[in-house]
């Protein structure tokens, strides 16, 4: 493991987990932008050492890296403890990681299913709850959490994933009251479509001129929600059409929305199987 | 066939279809030694037998590298000083920086790197300095840049150049585009006159190649397939480039933006100095070449 460069310790950092995927370098290139000190984890440490180096280079930023795997909690414990020896500080906390394994639950593993929960619940609490205490004092502590537009849905097909998001959506919502009186903010993010890999531009052309009108560029996904964060707003939903569609989707019984969701995921997953079969989504 | 670039060698990037591809080709029936970059493994392996087969004699080599990311421009410029070293002569005669990509989604490469950013600006910003003391060592070297006409939609935002913040596919590859001409004209600048290394860029004009259908949205594609429809063969536009790249007469123009061997006029924000100054700073900087730490190639 890495000894951290001894300056970084003196200013407090933003910590970012899922830290390589697509939406995670979006934001910490965001952050390197303006300037801010990183903390990022994630599964390997290959990718984590590129990206720190380069945005160390190019932003004369300082980068703290840790691998860690979130949905272990002994995994999550040691990097708890190094962030107390080194007594790191922070004045903010992106929850990017996240997964879901698309397809009917029944076909599912047990394993598939314990990871989402694993993930997206337990290791977005875990962060927030062990984070707090290394908050730098007198700033704003400012959290992330990176739900989705699924949120917002019972999906089919996704009805794990989208109800770890709704949780984290309420969630988001009820733990920002309790932390007002800290200091501390909550907001959450729920976009829709990002292009971040190859599946996900797979699944975005699968969806036709749907899929190309909901979608938006992480970078500015990125931008807009931490612009969102230092005013303290509570939810972002980036896209005037994805806002659209939750309003809308408000509008119309859950039941409803669950079976039309339903029907187009149908008919996208048998154009995409044509493209190509099978495709694993990963999100972070 | 003939011979008269016979002891001549020239890098040529993005050499496995399109433009670089047929300049390659040109190159290699002239007698040159022809030092390819690709980025996939098999398409470079059944170019080099293509071209070994358009000419035997030729000593053709290619090298697989994705110059999206800064450690694999590194590494290859590394293995491009080795084999010219290897051959007992370490000179270069010219450096084509030919590849190119659009992308209409905004991707981030793993440094964190807007893609097209990374690939048509910096990849010959970061390339073309590790392999100059190769080019210093011949007596006329050229570095040709792939601009386009394009770059006229170009406009650099100091504060986003990258465009991360109002991402547009076709605004960023303008950018890109216009880096490349501001680029040549600093490079030029700072190594004078008098010397042996001369940078142009070149405006290919439309060309017959596949470059709007890479990995881009099927819509998109069909908007490059109509465009493209009126536009030239590969092998047509390479010609004009290969003149920029081994022309002797040319050594002493002032030139810099290019089409067919033909001096064009480039946009007024292509020949701003003081922006290409600012985008050198700039790029230095991005690829850790400003003296503070850079990536180790290892
Ligand atoms: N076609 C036009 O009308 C036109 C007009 C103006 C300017 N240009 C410029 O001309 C140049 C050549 O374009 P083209 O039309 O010949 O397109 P092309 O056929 O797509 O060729 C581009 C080349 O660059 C390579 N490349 C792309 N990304 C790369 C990466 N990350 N690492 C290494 N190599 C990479 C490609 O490799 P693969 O073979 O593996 O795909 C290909 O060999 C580009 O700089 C383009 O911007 C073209």
């Amino acid at each position: 493991m890495m000894p951290p460069d001894p300056a970084s310790n003196h200013k407090p950092l933003i910590a970012i987990t899922g830290a390589t995927g697509g939406l995670g370098r979006a934001f910490a290139v965001e952050c390197a932008s303006r300037s801010w000190d990183l903390f990022l984890t994630d599964l390997a440490p290959a990718p984590l050492a590129i990206l720190a180096s380069s945005l160390e280079t190019t932003y004369g930023i300082s980068v703290v890296t840790h691998t860690c795997d979130l949905t272990d909690p002994s995994s999550r414990a040691q990097m708890f403890d190094r962030i107390r020896d080194e007594s790191i500080r922070f004045w903010g906390l992106i929850n990017v990681a996240g997964l879901d394994h698309e397809g009917p639950f029944f076909e599912q593993s047990d394993r598939q299913i314990r990871s989402i929960l694993r993930l997206n619940i337990e290791a977005t609490l875990g962060m927030i709850h062990e984070l707090l205490p290394f908050r730098a004092p007198l700033t704003p502590f400012r959290i992330i959490n990176v739900a989705s537009l699924a949120a917002f849905y019972p999906m089919p097909v996704k009805a794990t994933y989208a109800a770890s998001k709704r949780f984290l959506l309420d969630f988001s919502l009820a733990l920002r009251e309790e932390l007002r009186g800290l200091g501390a903010t909550v907001t959450v993010l729920c976009p829709a479509g990002m292009p971040t890999t190859a599946s996900c531009i797979a699944g975005i052309e699968a969806q036709g001129w749907m899929g190309q009108i909901t979608t938006r560029d992480v970078g500015r996904v990125a931008n807009q929600t931490l612009d969102a964060a230092l005013a303290g707003r509570v939810i972002v939903i980036p896209g005037g059409v994805n806002r659209l569609l939750q309003i809308l989707g408000g509008l119309a019984p859950a039941s409803l929305v669950a079976r039309i969701i339903f029907q187009r995921w149908t008919s996208a997953r048998q154009k995409r199987n044509w493209i190509s079969p099978a495709i694993p989504q990963v999100e972070t | 066939m003939d011979n008269e670039l016979h002891n001549h060698t020239y890098v040529v990037t993005g050499a496995t279809s399109g433009i670089g591809l047929a300049a390659a080709e040109i190159l290699v029936r002239r007698g040159a030694g022809v030092i390819g970059v690709g980025r996939s493994a098999e398409r470079c392996k059944a170019v080099e037998a293509h071209l070994h087969h358009i000419h035997p004699d030729a000593p053709v080599h290619y090298l697989v590298a994705d110059l999206s990311l800064q450690k694999n421009i590194h590494q290859v410029a590394d293995e491009i000083l080795n084999q010219l070293a290897g051959t007992g002569k370490p000179v270069l005669d010219g450096l084509l920086n030919n590849a190119g990509t659009f992308t209409y989604w905004m991707i981030l490469t793993a440094e964190g790197i807007e893609m097209q950013w990374a690939v048509n600006h910096l990849a010959p910003f970061l390339l073309t300095h590790r392999l100059i003391p190769a080019l210093q060592a011949a007596p006329l070297a050229r570095v040709v840049t792939v601009s386009s006409g394009s770059h006229r939609h170009g406009w650099i935002n100091w504060n986003d150049p990258q465009l991360r913040r109002c991402y547009n596919g076709l605004r960023a590859y303008g950018n890109t585009k216009l880096a490349n001409i501001l680029f040549t004209l600093e490079f030029n600048r700072r190594l004078g006159t008098g010397s042996a290394i001369r940078a142009f860029a070149a405006n290919p004009g439309l060309v017959k190649t596949d470059i709007g259908m890479k990995g881009n949205p099927a819509i998109a594609g069909l908007v490059w397939k109509l465009r493209r429809s009126g536009g030239i063969p590969a092998e047509e536009s390479a010609r004009g480039i290969v003149y920029l790249l081994t022309e002797p007469s040319i050594q002493e123009s002032t030139e810099v933006y290019w089409k067919h061997g033909i001096p064009q006029h480039a946009s007024r924000r292509a020949l701003d100095p003081a922006a290409a100054t600012r985008l050198w700073v700039l790029s230095e900087k991005m690829c850790g070449l400003d003296g503070g730490n850079r990536h180790d190639a290892a």
